[in-house]
């Protein structure tokens, strides 16, 4: 069981924490600089969780809570999965499983101008940046890089998406690789898309199944794939290798 | 009627200051954002708690604050008769209500203006104490759903027949007549956000049965902890038993851990013992 002394605030680090516990007591470190990330608030002299999560802290001052939930809460320089709700006369509208739809302005492509103004259908998947994210206005996004490239921003044709958690984008997005995504990238060839608010793109065509680079969809590979990565979130990295090993095993 | 025998015992064999068996379960609904199941006893309820999403009512829309909405509804099947109104009637409008003033009391709303929450709670079997359960079952869906929360809401009802205060009564005791506390706190804060009472009592007993029913939300809060500590003990567990499961591809929902707790005992705080069929308990 987890057992968890209560003297010193460091014993909460790294353990699951719940909405109301104190993790800090200010009046007993002074002229100490501390930086909250997300989860955390201030109330007066305690800091204390909002979210349930596990508490984390990097040096030299960061603590914040980590959790996983199915909402995604929208925040500058994030890459995400949209998918295009609506097209007004100068913006997108697009859902981001967030509170509030997003604008996408209509120029904010490369070489956007008013004569060329791409068309999107309801139902597009896109994979864009979030450019402006504050409380209660609907946060806005764009298509392009902080130079003005296109990067690999834009619409996802084809190809298979699935929802899931922002913890499991966070794991598949973090560096060194995800277990599970290299043990699939071992065996076979796919393209696949993260989104930061929980939306995953996975597409596989024919070369994967060790034909020439046909272009045409390999559906076993690409569910495989989105399978795969579904059951990996719960996983250690043992874990999911073995159970990549076990998945591949049925289709050889 | 005799509510507590002379040797002391209830109707169901507990002793006066014993709650019934609690149990909550996260993630029972694939849909919602975030979801909870929550027993006690016999009673048994489930949450389903949507946003923070778009208002859909844009007359309703506030601009500083997020907007609360709660509906309670009752199974047709959840009491001993089939009910023929689960919704709309009177008492399940102001259980409604008084549901949606306590989870607003600790939702941070501030922190995202011009949305909306929707908690929808639905008890499934009904034996007393359904108001508390509710409140609990909303508290761990709320949380589940990573909802920005100041602490934890837990409640606990407590009565006073044949002179004794009871703890958390079933739906025997509460149809007696007696008094029945309903108290709903923040439980680190230690603040009461709830407190609604049936019938009369004295004012010196009022107070001896308020504590009472505090001591259980308390109980109640600490195996709470308890639920969100195991979701991510389960793994260590598996480590040192050095097993190491089969696991099939299905299209997987999202993985929910279930707990055991024991009945609180006044004074004597209970250890929560893991018992060896936890480990084999599926993650998923």
């Amino acid at each position: 069981m987890d057992e968890r002394p209560l003297t010193s605030p460091t014993s909460f680090v790294d353990h699951i924490v719940v909405p109301g516990d104190v993790v800090l007591n200010l009046s007993s470190m002074a002229n100490h600089t501390i930086k909250l990330g997300g989860g955390l608030r201030q109330d007066c002299d305690a800091i204390s969780v909002m979210k349930a999560g596990k508490l984390r802290f990097s040096k030299p001052n960061k603590y914040w809570v980590e959790s996983s939930q199915k909402r995604y809460v929208p925040c500058v320089e994030d890459t995400i999965l949209g998918i295009v709700v609506d097209s007004k006369a100068d913006n997108f509208l697009v859902d981001i499983k967030g509170p509030a739809l997003a604008f996408l302005p209509v120029l904010a492509f490369e070489g956007g101008t008013r004569r060329n103004i791409p068309k999107f259908e309801t139902g597009t998947l896109l994979y864009v940046r979030v450019v402006k994210a504050n409380d209660g206005v609907n946060p806005e996004l764009t298509c392009t890089d902080a130079s003005g490239k296109a990067a690999e921003f834009g619409p996802l044709k084809e190809g298979y998406m699935f929802e899931s958690s922002t913890g499991l984008s966070r794991m598949l997005l973090s560096s060194p690789t995800c277990p599970v995504l290299e043990a699939l990238g071992k065996k076979l060839s796919f393209e696949i898309a993260v989104g930061l608010n929980g939306r995953v793109w996975v597409w596989a065509d024919l070369s994967s199944v060790g034909r020439f680079s046909v272009n045409a969809a390999s559906p076993s590979t690409v569910i495989l794939v989105g399978n795969a990565i579904m059951s990996s979130e719960s996983l250690s990295g043992v874990q999911q290798r073995i159970m990549v090993e076990k998945l591949l095993q049925r289709i050889q | 009627m005799e509510y507590v025998s002379p040797e002391g015992l209830r109707l169901d064999g507990r002793r006066p200051m014993e709650m019934r068996q609690i149990r909550g379960e996260l993630g029972a609904v694939a849909k919602a954002d975030g979801s909870a199941v929550f027993e006690m006893g016999n009673t048994k309820v489930i949450a389903a708690v949507y946003g923070p999403r778009e208002v859909q009512n844009r007359s309703q829309q506030l601009n500083d604050q997020a907007l609360v909405r709660c509906e309670y509804s009752m199974a047709n099947f959840s009491t001993g008769d089939r009910m023929r109104k689960p919704k709309g009637d009177r008492r399940s409008t102001e259980i409604s209500l008084v549901i949606r003033q306590t989870m607003e009391a600790c939702i941070l709303t501030h922190l995202m203006p011009r949305s909306q929450i929707d908690i929808f709670v639905q008890v499934l079997q009904a034996d007393g104490g359904t108001r508390s359960a509710c409140i609990n079952a909303a508290t761990l869906a709320l949380a589940d759903a990573g909802i920005p929360m100041r602490d934890l809401v837990t409640s606990c009802s407590a009565g006073y027949l044949n002179s004794n205060p009871l703890l958390d009564l079933n739906y025997v005791e509460d149809s007696a007549g007696g008094p029945d506390v309903t108290v709903g706190i923040l439980a680190k804060l230690d603040r009461v956000t709830l407190l609604q009472m049936d019938a009369k009592l004295p004012m010196d007993i009022f107070e001896n049965v308020m504590q009472l029913a505090i001591e259980g939300c308390k109980a109640i809060a600490n195996y709470i902890r308890e639920v969100r500590t195991f979701q991510l003990v389960l793994p260590v567990v598996e480590d040192h038993l050095g097993t190491i499961r089969e696991y099939q591809a299905t299209g997987v929902s999202p993985g929910h851990i279930v707990f055991l707790s024991l009945p609180f005992l006044k004074g004597i705080p209970s250890q929560l013992t893991l018992p060896n069929s936890a480990a084999q308990v599926p993650f998923w």
